[in-house]
């Protein structure tokens, strides 16, 4: 017999997505899903906001790569709690991978949770994993014309942060163009521009991000 | 790219609703996907078949429905629908401010079970 159904396909993962954001919420942790292409500098600001936020906030982090302990190596250095996903071929996280790994930290120590998806810039913006918020990185060696080319992943993030702002000078990139693509694909977007090298920047996103979980 | 996943949410959703209704087997499901979704119809295919095998869809058939991508225009309150993908700008007045109707979808709509 035929049989009528009207279910989203990706329908498991987003009740999964949403266990998991229930069991944030009740633990009040404030949880940012952290995207962008490989190597556009996820680790590099997770180590720069921990230097600049430790002390005012504990944070914990979890980090997706398809395969490797590097990142979370890195973070562990820094003596904050982290748990390494490997996605083993996945190009991105979703909800049960991080609804597994929720034994491992403690979340009840925690303030706010960063959660590194596996450097991709098309599919970790489809799947929810139980952030209250995604935010993505574009650094200007990857060009001004990206937010037009894939521009799922900016009209999903509540945050832009434009990085490796020092290798401006070097570059033939238009930064302008960048912002006002972005801000035409997400209006709300708010926009920052860093450098994970010379931290110019830093302290502005990190006291946007205080304004949101104080 | 992540089409694998896709297959898992669909097999998932579907063996669940077939077993929800007190049936043992799946022969076809139907579902709808927007062109603006992002998965491609031939990938999403050949991940369904290579997963479903141990299933109780195992001989199910996948029937894909393409939809569009459409919308209205906030500033000339046209409508209009794409066989493009992406849509940045309305393609009667370049207003970049419309509402997506249709395009997006990622749904499971019919099954056949026995
Ligand atoms: N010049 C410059 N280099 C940077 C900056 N931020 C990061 N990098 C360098 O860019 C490279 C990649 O940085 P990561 O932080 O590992 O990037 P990622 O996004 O975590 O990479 P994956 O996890 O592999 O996707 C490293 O060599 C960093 O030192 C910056 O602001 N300026
Ligand atoms: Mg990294
Ligand atoms: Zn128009």
């Amino acid at each position: 017999m035929k049989l009528k159904v009207a279910s989203k396909i990706l329908g498991a993962n987003d009740r999964l997505a949403e266990e998991n954001r229930r069991i944030f919420t009740e633990n009040n942790v404030y949880v940012i899903n952290l995207m962008s292409s490989p190597g556009a500098g996820k680790t590099s600001l997770l180590e720069s906001t921990i230097k600049a936020l430790n002390g005012n906030l504990r944070i914990g982090v979890i980090e997706g790569d398809i395969t490797g302990t590097d990142d979370a190596a890195r973070i562990d250095r820094l003596g904050v709690p982290v748990v390494q996903i490997n996605t083993g071929g996945a190009c991105h996280l979703d909800a049960n991978m991080i609804y597994e790994t929720l034994g491992d930290l403690d979340l009840k120590g925690l303030d706010l949770l960063f959660i590194e998806n596996v450097g991709n810039l098309v599919c970790p913006a489809e799947f929810k994993v139980g952030e209250d918020l995604k935010v993505m990185i574009l650094s200007l060696t990857e060009g001004h014309d990206k937010p037009l080319k894939y521009p799922l992943m900016f009209q999903e993030s509540a945050a832009l942060l434009i990085n490796k702002t020092d290798l401006k000078p070097y570059l033939d990139v238009d930064v302008e163009k960048i912002r006002k693509d972005a801000l035409s694909l997400n209006p709300a977007t708010k926009i920052f521009e860093v450098s994970c090298k010379t931290g110019q920047g830093i302290d502005d996103w990190t006291g946007w991000l205080r304004t949101l979980i104080s | 790219m992540h089409e694998v996943s896709i297959a898992e949410g669909l097999l998932a959703t579907a063996v669940n609703e077939c077993k929800k209704s007190g049936y043992g087997r799946i022969e076809k499901v139907s579902i709808k996907i927007g062109k603006a979704s992002g998965v491609m119809p031939e990938a999403l295919l050949f991940a369904f078949d290579a997963m479903k095998s141990d299933t109780i869809a195992g001989a199910a058939v996948l029937d894909i429905e393409e939809v569009p991508l459409a919308g209205t225009c906030l500033t000339c309150k046209k409508d209009f629908e794409t066989e493009e993908s992406y849509l940045l700008c309305c393609p009667h007045c370049d207003s970049s401010s419309f509402k997506i109707i249709s395009g997006r979808e990622l749904d499971i709509t019919e099954l056949e079970v026995f």
